[in-house]
């Protein structure tokens, strides 16, 4: 039974509660308070009312008596004395919510009529849960929107996120990553369901390469012009796309050492979304058709493939085989590698087995020919969609939709536990 | 039998149910185990989805089919916020008397034609007439450009409902000359309808869709299959989608079935006439006061529904508990202050649930001194009293309302988020007693162990272009 989801989530919960029991200051509800005291008032006028306060809100119980006196002292200062049980006219307020915020409703009743006032309060402050284990993972969002983004790329102090359609930079400012620009990558085919795309810092420099389904584009920074300046292109490609980047510090070209500086590169299906398994350099063995790979650091081969099969076998190629990787059942089909320097050095990030409606990502490392958790599961607000390495080789790149189909880029950098 | 549901991370949903039954059971879960360890993967493409529903399988408004091979301008996300569909994107002047919406570019029909701006306005003008939410419609090159007299706060969110699907005109105008039969009705969406013949719609995957190639090769959808026959396809591996009533959704619990509740979605509503005796306003006031919403709730919904007595329901408004549901017949024998109004006829349409449900209306109301017969179902007749389902079409609340209250006829703009605005209209609206709210029901699925990746609309329809299967190539 996989309960283990439900801790982070409980562990949240009590943390939030904790935090709002222990806020029993009236700071949160002075305002709301004023403000349904001032409507009350404008209702009944000067005089005396009988008051009486119920929650059908997550307001903690212990708060209640705060934010009774609150509104009995802003009451009074508009004239309305809350009195006992004699009076003819009654004050019913009612601490509700609905799924986006805190709702106060104020009935208030004189003889037979009855007004309805309410304010809005906003919602409770919501505390997160964060790993630990071996190694910690962090997390730390990038860029939010709500256009689905295949990858992006920190480069020349700008951002560039790949949209299945157009390419789109961010330049930084003090509120964080604002548009600048947007270029129609300008498919002549149909785009795939499960579209996929991959951002790759050019050769040399300030500039960079991504690859889509049956396109590529390149784009290059003017840094002579005053303000500076991207200039894009795209055109119908069926290249393979590189798996590895070769200026990270995981060199990629696992059949011939002698290659390491090569990226390899794995020619894709377009129409399928997944990675035929023809890869180039060739690699010793046949390789499976796959959605992700990654090149690992192997203490007795300099490097290793890592494939995750489209039939969600992981497997290594190794020393001219194909060996199958165990205890990789909870692992979804995206996974990156990460120098963070802990450990062994690398571990491989993961995303979760989509079993939960909220993903995670956690570290494994891989000693042998089994994954070993190196962390706990980091708890991710929604589905991971693409994972990929940063260019330092020391941070992760995720995409996580959420349930309101919003994307966020989050950086995913670790800590050692030592 | 061991029956274990995953809807899985693409898109989102997550559920999962793990259950025993017997030796044969642990059997077969020996044999799984003894099979090499595979991790999950992203969704194959491939395969064809079996679905069986009670209505038709081609029906317009709710009907599946229709949702998957037609688009709107706009649709509703998740969260019921109207997001760009057919239309990139949209503006509105003049105090959102006139709204200008623009085409996505490239949209193509799935027989290849071009998706224009002029497409776009004949097809809507054919599917509303004269009774639309807008007065006026043309196009304007790449875009369209709706006036009204009255100001349209919520059309990009009206304009996601099934009514305002975009199809080809040319291809809904009946049987050209010399034809044998009409063409088949022509879209933009994930699928195509391929054939409709004795109740059976097959789909195919469309692959020049501009949303991208859907999962799944074809969908086939069975029309007019009981929930008997449905459940008992599913269990024999003949059906890999059904639908479960709320009423039955505990015993679909019971019997280990795998399945997808929406929140409360479908309001059970009492529409009361106001003409003849019921133009007497404390004679529906007394009608609303009769019904013991408890009752239908714990006997003939099995507990599964949220009685109600506001229009939207609480977890939209927070307030819903200001409308009174408690039943007081003293009070409605008082309303009716001695007087015998002459017999009244209830109608209703639907299963099984919704007769019973008629029923025991009759019952309370005759308790409250009103003499009322139910009608026989499917035998048109005047009638003063009709219990209705009407599905919440978005999660927003002012979208919500607007639709709730199009649905019964009340074509009154709701402006403004407030909920304190929001609240007034919904008061002055059920003052009337023309409708009685009762109960809001969820909506709910039951899947095959073929089926991942499912998810429901906001109204609790299953989203089966996102769908695809375990065992696809």
């Amino acid at each position: 039974m996989k309960l283990v989801w439900l801790i982070p989530v409980v562990f949240g919960g009590l943390t939030g509660l904790m935090a709002q029991t222990t806020n029993t200051a009236s700071g949160p509800w002075e305002q709301p308070a004023a403000a349904l005291a001032e409507q009350i008032a404008g209702i009944l006028g000067p005089g005396q009312a009988r008051l009486t306060i119920r929650n059908l809100s997550t307001v903690p119980s212990g708060e209640i008596s705060a934010i009774r006196r609150l509104l009995a002292q802003d009451l009074k200062a508009h004239g309305v004395l809350a009195s006992g049980a004699e009076s003819a006219n009654s004050i019913r307020v009612t601490l509700s919510e609905n799924l986006r915020e805190r709702l106060w409703v104020a009935e208030v009743i004189e003889g037979n009529e009855t007004r309805v006032a309410m304010v809005r309060v906003g919602p409770g402050a919501q505390q997160q849960a964060q790993a630990a284990g071996g190694i910690t993972l962090r997390k730390q969002a990038v860029l939010t929107t709500g256009e689905a983004v295949l990858a992006a790329l920190e480069t020349a102090g700008d951002l560039v996120a790949v949209e299945p359609e157009e390419i789109v930079i961010y330049g930084h400012t003090a509120e964080g990553w604002r548009e600048r620009k947007r270029v129609a990558i300008g498919q002549s085919r149909p785009l795939a369901r499960d579209p996929r795309g991959v951002i790759f810092l050019a050769t040399g420099g300030e500039g960079f390469e991504v690859y889509l389904a049956g396109m590529s584009c390149s784009g290059s920074y003017l840094s002579a012009q005053p303000t500076g300046d991207w200039s894009m292109r795209c055109r119908e490609s069926d290249d393979p796309w590189p798996i590895a980047q070769a200026s990270t510090p995981q060199a990629p070209a696992p059949a011939n050492p002698a290659e390491s500086s090569v990226s390899l590169k794995g020619f894709y299906n377009a129409a399928r979304d997944y990675f035929t398994g023809v890869v180039t350099p060739s690699v010793d063995v046949d390789v499976p058709p796959f959605y992700s790979a990654a090149v690992i650091p192997r203490p007795a081969s300099a490097v290793a493939l890592l494939i995750g099969g489209i039939d969600g076998k992981v497997q290594l190629t190794e020393g001219g085989a194909l060996k199958p990787v165990s205890g990789t059942r909870d692992w979804g089909s995206d996974f990156a590698v990460l120098n963070s320097g802990c450990g062994t050095g690398a571990q491989v990030l993961v995303s979760g087995s989509g079993e939960a409606a909220s993903d995670s990502l956690r570290a494994f490392e891989l000693p042998a020919q089994e994954a070993i958790p190196a962390s706990a599961p980091l708890a991710m607000d929604g589905t991971v969609t693409a994972l990929w390495t940063a260019p330092d080789g020391k941070s992760v790149f995720a995409v996580v939709r959420g349930a309101a189909d919003q994307y966020e880029v989050d950086r995913v950098t670790t800590s050692c536990n030592e | 039998m061991l029956r274990q549901v995953v809807m899985s991370k693409y898109p989102t949903l997550a559920t999962k149910t793990t259950t025993w039954r017997g030796w044969g059971t642990l059997c077969l879960m020996l044999v799984a185990l003894a099979l090499p360890a595979a991790a999950r993967t992203r969704p194959h493409y491939g395969g064809t989805l079996r679905v069986e529903v009670e209505g038709d399988a081609w029906r317009k408004s709710g009907g599946l089919a229709w949702r998957l091979v037609f688009d709107g301008l706009t649709r509703m996300d998740a969260d019921g916020v109207a997001r760009a569909a057919l239309a990139a994107r949209w503006a509105s002047e003049n105090s959102d008397h006139r709204w200008q919406f623009w085409l996505r570019p490239g949209v193509h029909f799935s027989d290849g034609s071009v998706l224009t701006s002029s497409e776009v306005v004949t097809s809507l003008g054919a599917v509303c007439g004269t009774s639309c939410p807008w007065t006026a419609i043309h196009a304007v090159g790449s875009s369209v450009v709706f006036t009204g007299d009255s100001p349209m706060p919520n059309l990009p969110a009206l304009l996601a409902g099934d009514e305002y699907l975009i199809a080809l005109t040319e291809s809904l105008s009946g049987t050209p000359p010399g034809a044998a039969a009409p063409p088949l009705p022509l879209g933009t969406g994930p699928f195509e309808l391929m054939e409709f013949k004795n109740g059976v719609a097959i789909l195919a995957a469309n692959d020049s869709t501009w949303q991208g190639r859907p999962f799944v090769d074809k969908i086939e959808i069975v029309g007019h299959k009981s929930i008997r026959e449905q459940w008992l396809d599913l269990s024999v591996g003949r059906a890999d989608l059904v639908e479960i009533p709320a009423e039955q959704l505990r015993q679909a619990r019971e019997q280990h079935l795998t399945v997808a509740v929406s929140p409360p979605v479908e309001l059970l509503a009492l529409a009361v006439a106001d003409g003849g005796v019921l133009a007497n306003p404390n004679l529906r006031a007394a009608i609303a006061l009769a019904v013991d919403r408890g009752a239908l709730s714990n006997v003939i919904f099995q507990k599964q529904g949220e009685i109600t007595g506001s229009l939207l329901p609480s977890a939209l408004t927070g307030y819903s508990f200001l409308f009174s549901a408690d039943r007081d017949l003293n009070k409605a024998r008082e309303l009716r202050g001695g007087l015998t109004p002459p017999p009244l006829t209830l109608s209703t349409e639907g299963g099984a649930a919704m007769q019973l449900a008629a029923q025991r209306i009759a019952l309370n109301l005759r308790e409250a001194g009103f003499n009322v017969q139910v009608a026989d179902p499917g035998r048109p007749q005047h009638t003063d009293l009709v219990l209705l389902r009407l599905t919440l079409a978005s999660n927003q609340p002012r979208a919500g309302l607007e639709s709730l209250l199009r649905a019964v006829g009340v074509a009154t703009p709701v402006q403004g988020n407030d909920p304190a605005g929001l609240y007034k209209v919904e008061r002055e609206f059920l003052d009337t007693h023309t409708l009685i709210p009762l109960l809001y029901l969820p909506r709910a699925w039951a899947a095959s162990g073929r089926v991942r990746d499912l998810r429901l609309s906001p109204d609790g329809e299953p989203l089966l272009d996102d769908v695809s299967l375990e065992d696809a190539p």
